[in-house]
Formats: C-alpha cells, structure tokens, sequence
C-alpha cells in the first residue's frame, strides 16, 4: 500500500520549474503524492536537444518514468505545460511510453496543441526579454504582472520570479518561437478521459471564454471551469480551488474505475507489454463517463441494460466498469463477433428490441429479476417476446456474453483472474532471439516466472508463497 | 509475409491456374503448382499481415479471422469469427491451434466398419507420404515414440508441457491410459525456413490463436506461400473472389474478384476453390456451379469439442506455453461403445476471454456462479476432445436473403448434433471427468462445444454422392477443383488441418500429372 490515492504529476508552464506546484500540493496534503516536473531549460536542466513540443514531452515522460509506482496518476499542466501534457497524454493512452495509470488531465489555462493565439507585439516582447541572456529581475517582475490579476503575495512574488531568472534564455525563445506555434493536434488526436480545464475571466488569450473553443474537440470529456478575478498564472493565484478540482476530478470522475494493483500497472508499463497491448489496456482502465450518451441505444434502452449487467456480471462495491455503456460504444462501432443466430436482425436492432422486450417485463426485486433472467435462459419466456422463446433466448445469451467479455477484458479484472499473458509478445523476433525467450519459462503450476506479479505463484527455485 | 519482387501477371493473361484462399488448402498446392513450373496465382480475401502487428488481445485479435457475417441455427449454432475462420494471407491458419495428429487410418472407412456416414474414396496408405512431407515442411515436433503408431518418426522433440498437461498426464498415469506429447506444428528448435527465414523456437505462449509473431507455429505464411512465391507464384491480398465464368465448353475460363472497390477478372486455365467449409460452398451456391449432385452446402460437419474443466488448490493458469501439449488416441476407438467412430483427447489451456465465452455459453453461467468460476479460472485445468461427426439430413449450409459487403448472399448453417454425436459427447465427457479426478480435481465443469467446419463439397467415387472427386477435381466441372475442408467426406477424429495440408498437395500432384 503507498498510502497516497493516486500521483500527480505536474508540467508547469514558461519560466517555471516544479517548484511552482509547491502552492496547490500543499492544499492536497498526503492523499496525493505531487510531482513536480522541471522541464529541459528550467530549475536546474539543461535545454532541449531542440525546441519542439516533442522534446518537451520526451522529458516529462522520462520523469514520470522515473517517478512511476505502477498506480494511478492524474497529469496536471499549466500554460505551455498543457500542450506538453496534450502530448504526453496522447503517447501514454497509445501505449508509446513505459507507464501505465494515466486517469485524468487538470489543465490550468492551458496551451492548446493547435498554434497558440499570441499577438505579433507580444511575441516580439517576450523573445526580447531573452535576447540577452537570463531575464532580468525587471523583465520577470513585469511577465507575473501581466499575468496576474491580483497581486501576489510577496513571498510568492519573491518565488516566482526567482525561477523565472532560473530559466534557459534558449528555452524562453524555443518556446515563445517555435513550441508554441507548432500545430501537434494531429499527433494528439482525441483524447477520451477525465478532463478538467480551469482558467481565468481576465487571461486575454488562454481564457474560460476561449478555452471551450480550443479544446472542446480535443478533450471531448472536458469539463471547463472558469475563474473569477483570475488571470494566467494559476498555480500562483488560485492554488486552492486547484487543489479543490484535483479532489473532485478524481472522487467524481476517476475512483469509480475498479483499481489496478500497481504491481500489475508495473508489468503493463514495461517493455515486455507491446505498446498495442498496452494502449488497449490503458484506455480500458479509464473510468466511465458518468454522462456518457449512447449512441445505438435509447437511454431508456441502456437504463434497462445497466440494470441487467447488474444481475447478470455482478460488480458490488464503488468501483465498478459501466459495461453496458461500453456495449453501446462496439455496438455503435459495428463491431461484432462474426456470426449471429440465422433468425435475429443485425446486432444493434436485435439490442434494440430485446431490451425494449425486456424493460416490459422487468420486475422491482433482485430476486424477481433473477427469476425472470432464469425464465429466459431456460428458453421458458413464450410471451412479449421477439423472435420466438429460442430465438430470443440465443440472443440473451449473446447480451450475456458481451457483457461478460467486457468485463473479463479489463486490466483490474485480468489481475483479478490471475492473467499477464499481455506481457510476453513485448519483444520483437530480433530481440526474442537475442534474450532467448519473449514468453515464460516457468509453466508448471504454482510457480511463476520472477517477472510476474507475486500473487501468481512462487518464483521456481524459491520457498516463496503467494500472498 | 514478404510479397516484394513478387512475379506479376496480368489479367487478361490466361494462368495455368488461380487458387482462391491461402490456407491449409491453398497454400502447400499453391508450392507445389509453382516448382511445378506452372503460372500461378492465388486470390486471398483478406490482407497480408505482417507477423509484428499480431497482437495477443483478444478483443483486437480477430483481425485475422473471418468477420463478416455468418448465421448460425441449428440445436448447436456453430460459433463463427475467431472459432473457426481465417482472414488474410495464412487462411485459417493464421489462427490455429497447431495441434497435429495425423488421422486414424480406421477414420477413412467408418461405413465399412460401422455402416455409419460414408467412406473416404482415398486410402489411407496413399497419405502417409504427405503427412511425412508436410510434418517435415513445416516443423511438427512429437515424442520419440508414439504409442498408437509405432513405425512413425517425428524429427522435432516435443515441446514443454505446462499444467494442465501435467495434469491430463496425472490423470491418464492413475487410470493406465497411454497419454503422450502431443503432435503440435510448433518449432522446438529454432530454425532458418527455405524462403522465408527465421522462426523462432517455442516461445511458451498461450495465446497461437491469436496470431504469433516469432514463427513457432507453422502457418502457410512462413512455409509454403514464400516457397510459392520464391517458385514464381502471385498472391493477391484484399481480393474477394465472387465470380466464376465459364466458357463455351462450360469449363472455367476467369474469376471475378474485388480489389480496393474495384471489380479485376483474372483469366484462368484451371481453378482451385481453397476458401474453407463456408466461403467454397456458399461461391458455389451463389454461382450455382458444380452443383449437378445437389450437395454443395450439404453433410456439414462439426467436430465434437466438448471440455471438461477441472478445478485445484494449486494455480494451473494453462495459458502459458502451448495449449496442448499432451494427447491420447486410447479413445479413437472406445471399447463397449454403441456410437461409430471415436475421439481424441488434448489437454488445454486458454484464454480469459475464450474462457469466459466458454462458461456463458457452454456453461451456461451468469451472475455470481460466472464471478466464482471466473475467479477460479487461475485453478482449472482442461480436457478436450476432437470427436467424429456423422453427415445429416438437417446440417447444412444455404443461402440468406441478406448480402455481406461483396455482394454475396451471407450463409446460414444449420447444425444439430445427432444421437451419434451426443452418444460420443457423453461418452468423451465421462472419460475426462474420470481422467481430472483421478488427476485430484476437487470439482469439474462441462463446457459443449464444437469446432471446424467441414463435408460441404464432399469427395465422393460417385458423382451423385458428392461434389468431388478423391483428387479434388470437380465432378461437373473438369477443370474445378477444390481444395479444402469442404471435401472432406466425414469428419475424421483427428483435426484437419494436417489432412488438409497432405490432401492439397495430393491434389496439386493430380493437377500436373
């Protein structure tokens, strides 16, 4: 046990280093572990190889590789910060980084991964504070007041603008020149998880009246908050109602998902895991969207599903996967399994109708649902029914049996039943040939390989029992 | 596959001969044609893979089966998609279990022996040297001795038994049934394969079905089809053929296929059907050729495939190594039974998603008795059977009224096990409840199920009696010939694929003679 919910991890934006999440981490106090990321040019690392969005993101991924413990982690990102998480994001849900948990994205004002909206004076005047070496105490003094609403504390001031002057004059001009204006939405894509965007009323640029616009498409699950009497630097200015977001981001949008243990997280994050592999199981782990909208059922049609996946692949406690939401996605998505029963219509309108069928006859009592789940599996349901008893009796048992795979296919179930086989095509035949082995060596029972997870047996050779 | 520097011909060009589907039997007539000296092509739905985008997720997995549509009826709808159909250039076996026995030579003649189902009109003799060939070819690794065919020789050690082969072994040992490594077209060394080049030596995974990326398990892709190729064969991936024309003369003259949207006709001498027990019949009935005898789509047959899964304090989780390492044929013919034909029984491991299918359909569970089982999975070790299957009446293939995505009706297969199937299947279940108690198995589960498709062109002497002749070749139709599981008179107790593979050679050997 780590004694901490989850990790956050967070990228900040020009001119500062980890530093500047010290405001907001203490508001979490111990339920979270922070950690904050100096990227190249910042705190005490040195630039970039060069000043691409891509660069920046190859940092911040080797430090959150560094940092991993295999459990849940929320990534959270200021300004320039948010286009490098946009990035990061998007590498980790497509399985192209060594580390498995990402749950959610808080994005402070945020720059989008579109070119940043700055003006031609503005641009100018930034690449000129860096002309000569460091900025100037002058020159810092005047980026937080542009970027503030109030005034900050002096022992913040005195905070802020010391890793300002810390930071690479080549990074300042990378970024005001060539990151920020890089278009990287195709390298992002659509990013499908827990989202929360804060930014301020009085920020001209990366406000809460543009941010919608900018990253409505992006972040389809975004929830945007806006600040009042807030401007661009939030870490400064609005440290607690971060903080408050972190908690609610994560207590109403991501700890309903069943937990991985961080062990198996580990396993998953490391290169015996293929990066397809480990995309599919990262997208799996995301929680479900409590709004989530069908689209091949009716809502009524996916109240009544919900209510027998609840009988029928039972997930008692707080977490739990919403599996008859993600039936709808594949059956939205047309995909099927290659065959149906030679008297039902196509998958979705078969769904339609069984379900309709269904909601008219579904009784009030768990007992009285089970009973009626009985009647049908037994093909002893003659009336209300489509297609004849058989007909729908067959297809009941393809409903239970795309519910059941949705659920046996998730990595928090896979470590429930005791499966790693995800974790031996990692390796390519070169490699496989050069390792002399990509899959196990230990087969028999009770005992594993050293590389699988303790709860799979003993490690052969060893007196060791699983816990 | 490789398919750079690849011979081209074109369209309008007439080829000695186009072979539809590149599974077990298109691929190895598809190498002999071409060292042959014959011009060649061979037409694959589905696209060419390259092994490194296998993945081992089942749910993604299926991108090497058979997707499209079928429908099933029948008391035991066959399962479809990732059960039994291969989609790519590999045919079916991309996704294949690599278990290999080679058949019983009584399984040939079940109407002799019992008066049951038909004969094959081919003798058993005549096969021995393919299944040598093939076995060599391709690298099928086995014991040193073989208890049920002492004279035969495998030239590749077994491979490491996992679990729940060690436990079927128990099982047997307790009972003095002869078990045994199971033939499997799994590589135990590694080794440099004539056109293609490195495969990889057993990497002890579990998941072949899904498509294995080191070249252990033999596939048409990593042996015969690089051999064609390497001989001046074509092969064209993402073409659907769904068209035949015949000339004047009623033979064969083009096929009809699309490519990326586009209707090509290739110009043929000869034609061979490779497409498997569903995709050959249903072009058949959709072009209604070679169809004089009315049996095209007819006498399906499905292999028994009944489980018997046993659970233990011990954690077997079978889904390491290969699947089934250990085999027994001590039931091919049961003693004191009143059913024909018998069954061989491997042992399993498989997959969580497969086992979950498994348990709600075969099983029947749901609820908390699926959460308890599935939580148990970890513990359980399985038996299971490929069991003789007798043609019926009502076990067929047809027609639906709905298209697929070319155009082509979509089939429907009725199947509905007969007394002599569930005769078997009763009789295979006790015979492995026994076997996984005597093993220690605190308590044991039964899973129905079957496997393969198959008889629906079937090979007759009698024109009247089949679509086909014991060489493939068409009774209608000279120059049609077909090449798969659909010719396949009964279902034999062993699985087809080696016989499929012996039989295509076989029949690329009467094509040039």
């Amino acid at each position: 046990m780590t004694g901490y919910d989850a990790t956050v991890y967070f990228i900040p934006g020009l001119g500062f280093g980890a530093a500047s999440a010290a405001l907001f981490a203490a508001e979490l106090g111990h339920r979270f572990r922070v950690i904050g990321i100096d990227l190249p040019g910042h705190g005490s690392v040195p630039d970039a190889r060069d000043g691409s969005v891509s660069a920046l993101a190859d940092a911040a991924l080797a430090a959150i590789e560094n940092a991993a413990d295999g459990g849940p982690w929320l990534l959270a990102a200021h300004s320039m910060g948010g286009k490098v998480a946009a990035l990061v994001a998007a590498r980790v849900l497509s399985g192209h980084a060594n580390v498995f948990g990402l749950a959610g994205l808080v994005l402070l004002a945020p720059s989008p991964p579109t070119p940043e909206p700055m003006g031609e004076e503005k641009h100018a005047s930034l690449l000129s504070w860096a002309e000569n070496g460091a900025l100037s105490e002058a020159h810092a003094q005047e980026f937080i007041a542009q970027n503030v609403e109030l005034s900050l504390t002096a022992a913040a001031q005195q905070d802020a603008v010391a890793q300002i002057q810390q930071t690479s004059p080549l990074a300042w001009r990378r970024w005001v020149d060539t990151g920020s204006r890089e278009d990287i939405s195709s390298a992002v894509g659509v990013l499908d998880l827990p989202v929360v965007v804060m930014a301020g009323e009085n920020d001209p640029d990366l406000g809460s009246s543009v941010q919608p616009e900018l990253l409505g498409a992006i972040y389809p699950r975004a929830h945007f908050v806006s600040l009042a009497a807030t401007k661009h630097l939030l870490p400064y200015e609005r440290p607690s109602r971060i903080a408050a977001e972190v908690v609610s981001l994560w207590e109403s949008a991501v700890s309903v998902a069943p937990p991985v243990d961080p062990e198996w997280g580990r396993v998953i994050a490391s290169a015996r895991t293929d990066a397809e592999a480990r995309a599919l199981l990262a997208r799996r782990a995301i929680a479900d969207d409590a709004n989530y909208t069908p689209r091949a059922l009716s809502l009524a049609q996916l109240t009544t599903f919900r209510a027998l996946a609840d009988r029928l692949v039972p997930q008692p406690g707080v977490h739990r996967i919403d599996l008859a939401a993600r039936v709808d996605a594949d059956l939205a998505a047309g995909r099927g399994d290659g065959w149906r029963p030679f008297d039902l219509p196509d998958d979705a309108t078969a769904y339609r109708r069984g379900l309709d069928a269904i909601a008219a006859l579904w009784p009030s009592g768990a007992v009285e649902q089970d009973a009626l789940i009985g009647t049908i599996i037994a093909g002893d349901l003659h009336s209300g029914v489509p297609w004849g008893t058989t007909g729908f009796r067959r297809w009941f048992e393809d409903l239970r049996n795309d519910l059941a795979r949705t659920w046996t296919a998730h990595p928090a179930s896979f470590a429930r039943i005791g499966y790693d086989g995800f974790a031996t095509s990692g390796a390519g035949i070169t490699q496989a040939e050069q390792a002399g082995h990509a899959g196990y060596t230990s087969l028999a029972a009770g005992v594993r390989d050293p590389w699988e997870p303790a709860t799979l047996g003993r490690v052969e050779g060893t007196q060791d029992e699983p816990e | 596959m490789n398919l750079n520097d690849m011979r081209a011909f074109a369209h309008d060009e007439v080829v000695d001969v186009v072979v539809v589907g590149t599974g077990a039997g298109g691929g190895p007539l598809l190498a002999r044609l071409a060292e042959r000296g014959l011009r060649v092509v061979a037409l694959e739905a589905g696209p060419n893979h390259d092994p490194d985008g296998f993945t081992n997720d089942e749910v993604e997995a299926p991108r090497i089966n058979w997707m499209s549509e079928r429908f099933s009826g029948g008391e035991a709808p066959t399962a479809f998609g990732p059960n039994n159909s291969g989609w790519g250039v590999g045919g079916g076996t991309l996704h294949w279990g690599a278990f290999c026995p080679r058949p019983d030579i009584r399984d040939l003649h079940l109407q002799n022996e019992f008066g049951a189902g038909v004969d094959w009109p081919i003798e058993h003799a005549e096969l021995i040297r393919y299944f040598v060939e093939v076995e060599r070819t391709i690298g099928v690794c086995g014991p040193i001795f073989y208890p049920w065919d002492p004279e035969r020789e495998y030239l590749e050690p077994p491979v490491d038994r996992n679990a729940s082969a060690d436990v079927m072994a128990l099982g047997c040992a307790r009972l003095g049934i002869q078990a045994t490594d199971s033939p499997a077209a799994i590589l135990s060394r590694d080794r440099d394969q004539e056109h293609h080049g490195r495969r990889l030596a057993n990497q002890n995974l579990g998941t072949i079905h899904q498509g294995e990326r080191y070249g252990s398990k033999a596939t048409t892709a990593n042996t015969y089809l690089p051999s064609a190729v390497s001989a001046g064969a074509e092969i064209r991936p993402d073409s659907m053929v769904h068209g035949i024309e015949l000339d004047a003369l009623g033979r064969v003259c083009a096929v009809v296929y699309r490519h990326r949207g586009r209707e090509f006709r290739q110009r043929c001498a000869a034609l061979v059907l490779a497409g498997g027990g569903v995709e050959t019949p249903r072009l058949l009935l959709n072009t209604g050729l070679a169809n004089s005898s009315g049996m095209v789509g007819r006498n399906f047959l499905a292999h028994g495939a009944v489980q018997v899964w046993g659970r233990f304090d011990t954690q077997i989780r079978g889904y390491r190594g290969y699947p089934s390492a250990v085999i027994t044929e001590d039931f091919v013919r049961p003693d004191s039974v009143d059913f024909a034909g018998g069954y061989l029984l491997q042992s399993l491991g498989v997959m969580p998603l497969a086992y979950t299918t498994s348990l709600v359909r075969g099983g029947g569970l749901w609820g908390g008795e699926l959460m308890d089982a599935l939580d148990a999975w970890r513990y359980t070790a399985g038996i299971g059977i490929n069991g003789e299957c007798l043609p019926a009446e009502g076990n067929k293939l047809v027609l639906a009224d709905e298209v697929d995505e070319w155009g082509v009706p979509r089939a429907i297969v009725t199947f509905t096990p007969g007394p002599n199937e569930l005769a078997l299947n009763g009789h295979a279940t006790a015979t492995m409840t026994r076997i996984l108690e005597a093993a220690g198995a605190i308590d044991t589960r039964v899973i129905a199920r079957t496997a393969h498709t198959l008889g629906t062109c079937r090979m007759s002497s009698n024109p009247e009696d089949g679509v086909v002749n014991e060489h493939g070749r068409s009774h209608d139709i000279p120059n049609l010939w077909i090449s798969d599981n659909s010719t396949f008179p009964s279902a034999l107790s062993a699985n087809p694929c080696l016989t499929q593979m012996a039989l295509s050679l076989r029949t690329a050997d009467s094509m040039v003679s």
